[in-house]
């Protein structure tokens, strides 16, 4: 008797959550050259980016494979800002000494105050999943 | 309301007197009420929250005054974390009102003891909560814990017991015990997302054998993210009502049949329906019997002649070609989801119960030996009791269920006369009395054995 809808929202809030790690590592980097965190919460970054099909169990993360994280990321980053986002991780992820790495962090934070932005709103009111969804299901029987 | 360092303060100073109510609450509870164990170590969680969010607090406004240009982000964290109090804010108040005078305390210590020894739950506890909703519940706790995993690294010093179980209690319910026996499907719902998060190798081979097979039919990113939720939940549901049957036995299954024909799903038409969070009755209650009779629980219970039982096998004996999935209360979804469902998922499943619960053939033995002796108490209007031995809790309860279906206007006839049988005021009553005998039973035979124990220990 698993209540969905509370789950659901939940799920929205962790990404808001995981957005927020990723901002604050990321703010110490830049602002206090501090990178002990960085690591780890951009390898998770990267997990959330390039691999949202590979089922949750074989994923350090299990947490950004569901219909409403795929939904949330969809909704706030095109295409081209998903690019960009993995890139700037791998790149720090490389070389987090390298001049450039400051610039590029500030970008990635920009990019993950959206997803939060979106994340929060999604955890406020939370939408159905789409018709569309649920007609090409029925198509299928 | 400034945009500047003032509004930040703002913030923080809404969120500092949100934290300082939450962990003044949990010291008030503490101290005036009585809990179950793991209720303790939920109140500690929030309370240590409290106090780490607001040193948190003091060190972001140090850091805002530092970095002007950083105060949107501050102020978006505060209000994520916010978010997630709001989380535990709408835990906490039911899990205060369920002290131990609001909740059959018996029954929730039986069922804690069983789970930790499931595989890999020893560690395990359940704090419980009193719902306003008429609704046995899960509170999906994998989230929260993801969730405080990352909160811990904002707040250090606050870190979320291990293997913490919610289940939701109705709190009109929270004196009865027949009825609550459902909290071991929710508790199954506690075990299962535990053994997602640790990937126990049964889960895993679950889903592996679930992705391959929904694989072959869905494509597409989204659309397989959809039917994967709907076969988990549905994993979830029949995982839940055996993993309960192995623990509990049929008297778990008879609490359901009234639970769900209370809400109107045994209707024949209603049994076949697989709903996108449930499976179809009829489906769920042929496992039931399955499993029953692997476990010999159904030809133990061959002589008990009551409604519920028929009905859970003539739902049984529905052919499963019957089943259907409506994706709403008019649209037919994928039959060969269901099939997929039925054929290969099904089988993992009632592999995965029997891996990692214990074997229900002692406690099947036990109760043929005992059950008379419990019904000839019952019948004499006392507490199950034995003057030789103790008598398990899942004896007494299995056995006083049984009898409750069957030879409860019985009892009635015997203090009451012939026309108590048909008066409701004195079947509520007497239903109630059978159910105090049983809790008592249940909790004198839980004080003997840990007496029993503290003595082998050499402690008494």
């Amino acid at each position: 008797m698993a209540s969905a809808e509370l789950q659901d929202r939940s799920q929205y809030l962790s990404l808001a959550l995981f957005s927020q790690k990723v901002i604050s590592v990321l703010m110490e980097y830049v602002d206090e050259n501090k990178s002990a965190k960085l690591k780890s919460a951009l390898e998770e970054a990267l997990n959330l980016l390039v691999q949202p099909e590979q089922p949750s169990s074989r994923r350090r993360h299990a947490a950004f494979s569901s219909y409403e994280h795929l939904r949330t990321l969809d909704e706030v980053w095109s295409t081209k800002e998903r690019l960009e986002a993995t890139k700037i991780v791998k790149a720090l992820l490389r070389a987090p000494k390298d001049e450039r790495s400051k610039s590029a962090a500030e970008k990635l934070i920009l990019l993950f105050s959206k997803l939060q932005d979106q994340a929060l709103w999604n955890f406020e009111q939370p939408k159905p999943v789409s018709q569309k969804v649920m007609r090409r299901l029925c198509q299928m029987a | 309301m400034s945009n500047g360092l003032a509004g930040l303060v703002h913030d923080a100073a809404v969120l500092h007197r949100f934290v300082d109510f939450l962990e003044e609450y949990c010291k008030e509870q503490k101290r005036s009420q009585s809990y179950v164990d793991a209720s303790g170590l939920f109140f500690d969680y929030v309370e240590k929250l409290a106090q780490g969010i607001k040193r948190m607090l003091a060190k972001e406004i140090d850091r805002a005054a530092r970095f002007p240009n950083r105060l949107p982000l501050l102020r978006r964290q505060f209000l994520t974390l916010k978010y997630y109090l709001r989380l535990l804010h709408a835990l906490l108040k039911p899990a205060a009102d369920a002290h131990t005078l609001t909740i059959p305390a018996p029954l929730i210590d039986l069922a804690s003891e069983q789970i930790q020894r499931v595989d890999s739950m020893r560690n395990s506890k359940i704090v419980i909560l009193l719902t306003p909703e008429f609704m046995y519940f899960q509170e999906p706790h994998t989230r929260i814990k993801e969730q405080a995993t990352i909160v811990e690294s904002f707040v250090p010093d606050a870190i979320f017991p291990s293997q913490l179980g919610f289940i939701e209690l109705p709190y009109s319910q929270g004196p009865s015990f027949f009825t609550n026996l459902a909290i071991y499907h929710e508790i199954g719902h506690f075990v299962f997302e535990e053994l997602t998060r640790m990937a126990h190798p049964g889960v895993q081979a679950l889903r592996s054998a679930t992705n391959s097979s929904l694989k072959k039919i869905f494509h597409g990113r989204q659309i397989f993210a959809i039917v994967r939720r709907i076969v988990d939940d549905w994993i979830q549901e029949i995982f839940c009502d055996l993993f309960a049957i192995r623990l509990m036995g049929p008297a778990f299954s008879f609490a359901l049949v009234e639970i769900l024909g209370m809400l109107g799903f045994l209707s024949r038409k209603a049994a076949v329906k697989f709903s996108p969070t449930h499976p179809a009755s009829a489906c769920r209650f042929a496992e039931h019997v399955n499993m029953l009779e692997e476990d010999s629980w159904w030809n133990a219970i061959s002589d008990i002649h009551a409604d519920q039982k028929d009905l859970l096998k003539r739902l049984s004996d529905i052919p499963r070609t019957s089943y259907r999935f409506y994706v709403d209360d008019n649209t037919l979804g994928s039959q060969s989801l269901v099939e997929a469902f039925v054929d290969f998922v099904i089988p993992a499943i009632r592999k995965l119960v029997r891996e990692i619960t214990p074997s229900p053939a002692r406690a099947v033995k036990r109760f043929q030996e005992a059950r008379q002796g419990i019904e000839d108490c019952l019948r004499a209007g006392v507490i199950p009791h034995s003057p030789s031995k103790n008598v398990d809790p899942i004896s007494i309860i299995n056995s006083s269920f049984c009898f409750c279906l069957t030879s409860l206007s019985d009892v009635i006839e015997k203090f009451e006369g012939h026309a108590g049988t048909s008066d409701v005021t004195k079947q509520s009553l007497w239903t109630k009395r059978l159910e105090m005998w049983t809790m008592k039973a249940v909790e004198d035979s839980q004080i003997l054995q840990r007496f029993r124990t503290a003595q082998s220990h050499g402690l008494i």
